[in-house]
């Protein structure tokens, strides 16, 4: 095959951290080559050089058989590199036509909404969006047809390389299905598309190779025919990295701690139920999309909620509100801290004590004299460092910024701490860390339910694990019995749609 | 600038100029010094401005709109912007005051419907922002109600009370010396500030300023304090009614919006007391005795300004240009200070 992009020995570091280290990287022309890894694995470094985002690599970069170095996205985009990134870029107030040619490119001076609209028919139709009015706002698409125009756009320029990164990720099931069309598509055209995706089932559907990443390093490509799910994670994953996680509890199961009685949170397809044990750790598996985000917010008060209710120390209520929660010692760690999980302009001692102010108080007053002991506590159990409980959470690393916002849950001293993604962002040793307080918060009696994408922790840190799949409860995995492979059949492909 | 820093930094102790590395980067140090050079060159030359007579008199003009500005700061500080309609506020108070007075209700029963009247005039507005209304629109919409009413009601008319009257002691009396209002703005500078240090409730303005979204997850939720800290602004507005019609012993709609202090407007005088103290205007940094001092520091400026014969236009420039250069000194500090780390 004709080879159209070429990358070789690609290495990048952010201080003393190796994000890539002598990768290698190829696609021919009208290939599909699919890009897997886990989190942190450097699928988005390598997507970020591919696509000029970034320079400071070293290595070298051949595109149509000559070397060169993109310093910036425009440049790369100009060569006929095109990404299409998980986060739209629309304008959610203009036509669909008018997005379509929001770079300015190949439009006349003067244009008229029907003449735009005329001129950004042929692209609509090449990603399939053929039944699609271009003169309507945008934003009146399903989220689905968003990324179609959006590609659309990168088309527009009649791109060579087109990177896909998790296209499919906020998708559910008849959207995704117009995503793949829409690479097969592309792919009978000639273009070259790089699919990079967490949906091993998607990636079997589409691909014509695969290239894995793992810890920074390339494995060589592989045809899609010579794999299977088991062998692919099995490349994933490479060595087993069982110690990194916490000896599981050994012990029979303790009492009935919580049930969450057919909660359908919104976004969910179908209502859930489930029981969480006291001295436990639950993991709910699922991909994005799947539900089990939405799960932890609700039970936390913190996600609109059509119906259900929680079994909690003799109550049966559903939290109105994350107060509500917190005063039934429920607490709550969203996936994304910066938004919703630390003060970063605050101190790391205001944030450690956040959810529990009336505790370090007298009377409503606060004189810092009790607070500053408990954070110090808190600060000394969670590893972080006590001497910097002045200065502002937002000068912590991300692993550090990770402990606070885990750790201020324990001054509630919490009967159940709700984790969505509890190490994203985190440096493999923080990780460590985490897995190792999380196992000995449960050890003190507490219940911890987490939700994570990450194939490993999934695997080897709950007692108990309960799969989704795009917002149905489909199964679960005791202790010994949680495997991988079954956790992967039952949140990619649990009908068995593919027949690997 | 990096010359000028050098200059400043060579003028202060050596401690001092250390810390003031770690906080600021040069172009921050360059223009404080630029700036208390010339204010002290503005002092020394300015007849009759060190005296203690004139300091007592740019602390006690700072007093009112200092009131007002600690009142705001609370809305600022907790996220929640700024209270637009704050010297329509006052109008409306000033008018409820005047008219409990004029028909012979007496201070204390005038002063109790004054506040009432503030407290509903806030806890309004600050239930429609807690609700999830645009600060801007609600309380400029609530500006034109509290004004259209206040002015309806009084016909627009100047109401005189006779004196003497029991409140003319708030307004005219002294106490060791100090006018009463600028004890009262002292005092309630001093609360105000211990209030925000060491009570959960200054806390959770602190808290829900500086990330809603993650004080909301640990338990804060905006509504109840949106309603709180615009009651806090608005009596502070109420108060300053009170004590202003107390020293005058009459009221008009429009007092707060004509001629008051340098600028014609009140409200864009109370906002400028936060702002030129440094305090975020996203909210969750700052405190109120940096609006105390941002007021007396305008005031400083432009009573000096009045000494040396200016008249208002130059003065709300003054102002203006304090506002703005206030925002990009503190900004680059802040950005300064956050890079050091």
């Amino acid at each position: 095959m004709d080879t159209i992009l070429k990358l070789t020995g690609i290495s990048r570091s952010f201080g003393a951290i190796a994000a890539l280290d002598g990768v290698d990287f190829e696609i021919g022309r009208g290939e599909v080559m699919g890009l897997v890894g886990e989190n942190g694995a450097g699928k988005s470094t390598l997507v970020k050089i591919i696509s000029g985002f970034d320079d400071g690599y070293t290595g070298t970069y051949e595109f149509e058989g000559h070397p060169t170095r993109f310093h910036s996205p425009g440049v790369a985009e100009q060569a006929g590199i095109a990404i299409a990134q998980q986060e739209l870029s629309l304008i959610p107030a203009m036509s669909v036509a008018e997005n379509v040619f929001l770079a300015g490119h190949n439009v006349q001076a003067v244009a008229t909404k029907r003449s735009l609209a005329a001129r950004a028919r042929r692209f609509l139709d090449e990603v399939g969006l053929t039944d699609i009015d271009a003169t309507v706002r945008v934003d009146r698409l399903s989220i689905g047809e968003q990324h179609l125009v959006e590609v659309a756009r990168l088309i527009a320029h009649d791109p060579k390389v087109l990177i896909l990164d998790e296209p499919t990720a906020a998708l559910g099931e008849s959207d995704s299905i117009r995503i793949l069309n829409m690479v097969k598509k592309l792919a009978a055209a000639g273009k070259s598309i790089i699919y990079v995706s967490h949906r091993l089932d998607e990636i079997f559907k589409i691909t014509d190779r695969i290239t894995v990443l793992r810890d920074g390093e390339s494995q060589r490509p592989r045809k899609a025919a010579e794999l299977n799910v088991n062998s692919l994670v099995e490349l994933m994953l490479g060595r087993k990295l069982e110690n990194m996680f916490p000896e599981r509890a050994a012990r029979d199961r303790r009492d009935l701690l919580l049930s969450v009685r057919d909660l359908w949170p919104d976004g969910m397809l179908e209502s859930v139920s489930f029981d969480v044990y006291g001295g436990e750790i639950l993991g709910l598996a699922g991909q994005l999309g799947s539900g089990t985000g939405e799960i932890l917010a609700a039970m936390a008060g913190s996600h609109r909620t059509r119906s259900g209710m929680i079994d909690f120390g003799g109550e049966t209520f559903l939290p109105r509100n994350p107060a509500a929660a917190i005063r039934r010692k429920l607490g709550y760690c969203s996936d994304d801290r910066k938004y919703d999980g630390l003060f970063l302009g605050r101190p790391i001692r205001e944030n450690l004590t956040s959810p529990a102010l009336e505790s370090v108080s007298r009377f409503g007053w606060n004189f810092g004299g009790r607070e500053q002991q408990v954070a110090y506590d808190l600060a000394e159990k969670f590893t972080v460092d006590v001497s910097r409980l002045s200065a502002e959470a937002g000068v912590l690393s991300g692993g550090n910024q990770q402990k606070v916002a885990l750790g201020k849950w324990l001054s509630i001293s919490p009967k159940v701490i709700l984790v969505n993604e509890p190490t994203r962002g985190v440096d493999v040793g923080a990780k460590a860390e985490i897995y190792q307080k999380m196992r000995n918060l449960a050890d003190e009696g507490a219940a911890i339910v987490f939700a994570s994408t990450d194939m490993q922790e999934i695997t080897y840190l709950p007692d108990r694990v309960i799969t989704f799949y795009r917002g149905m409860q489909i199964g679960g995995f005791e202790l010994a019995g949680i495997t991988t492979a079954g956790i992967l059949k039952d949140i990619t492909d649990p009908f068995n749609e593919t027949n690997l | 600038m990096e010359m000028l820093a050098q200059f400043g930094r060579s003028l202060v102790p050596p401690r001092l100029a250390a810390w003031v590395d770690r906080q600021a980067s040069p172009i921050v140090f360059a223009l404080v010094t630029l700036f208390v050079i010339v204010l002290l060159l503005g002092a020394v030359t300015t007849d009759n401005f060190l005296t203690i007579f004139n300091l007592k008199t740019i602390i006690r003009d700072a007093a009112l709109v200092g009131i007002m500005g600690i009142g705001l700061t609370f809305v600022t500080l907790s996220g929640n912007f700024f209270l637009l309609s704050m010297k329509e506020t006052a109008a409306l108070c000033i008018i409820t005051f005047a008219m409990g007075m004029s028909h012979g209700y007496g201070f204390e029963l005038s002063l109790l419907a004054t506040l009432i009247v503030a407290v509903v005039a806030g806890g309004v507005q600050g239930l429609l922002i807690g609700l999830g209304g645009n600060p801007i629109v609600v309380t400029l919409g609530a500006a034109g109600m509290f004004y259209g009413i206040a002015s309806w009601w009084s016909d627009n008319l100047v109401i005189s009370f006779r004196r003497p009257n029991d409140a003319e002691w708030l307004g005219t009396g002294s106490f060791l010396g100090l006018p009463n209002i600028t004890v009262a703005f002292i005092l309630i500078a001093v609360v105000a500030e211990i209030v925000l240090r060491y009570t959960d409730f200054g806390r959770k303005v602190y808290l829900i300023g500086a990330n809603r979204a993650a004080a909301r997850a640990t338990g804060h939720e905006n509504l109840p304090m949106a309603i709180k800290v615009c009651i806090i602004a608005s009596v502070c507005a109420g108060f300053v009614a009170v004590a202003f019609a107390a020293q005058i012993s009459s009221a008009q709609a429009n007092y707060f919006s004509s001629e008051f202090g340098s600028s014609g407007d009140m409200t864009i005088l109370v906002i400028a007391t936060v702002m030129v103290g440094g305090n975020s205007i996203m909210g969750g940094y700052g405190s109120t005795l940096r609006t105390s001092l941002g007021a007396i520091f305008i005031s400083v400026i432009d009573n000096m300004m009045v000494l040396r014969g200016f008249n208002s236009g130059p003065r709300v420039l003054a102002v203006g240009l304090m506002i703005v250069f206030s925002i990009v000194v503190f900004s680059l500090a802040r950005r300064g200070s956050r890079a050091q780390e």
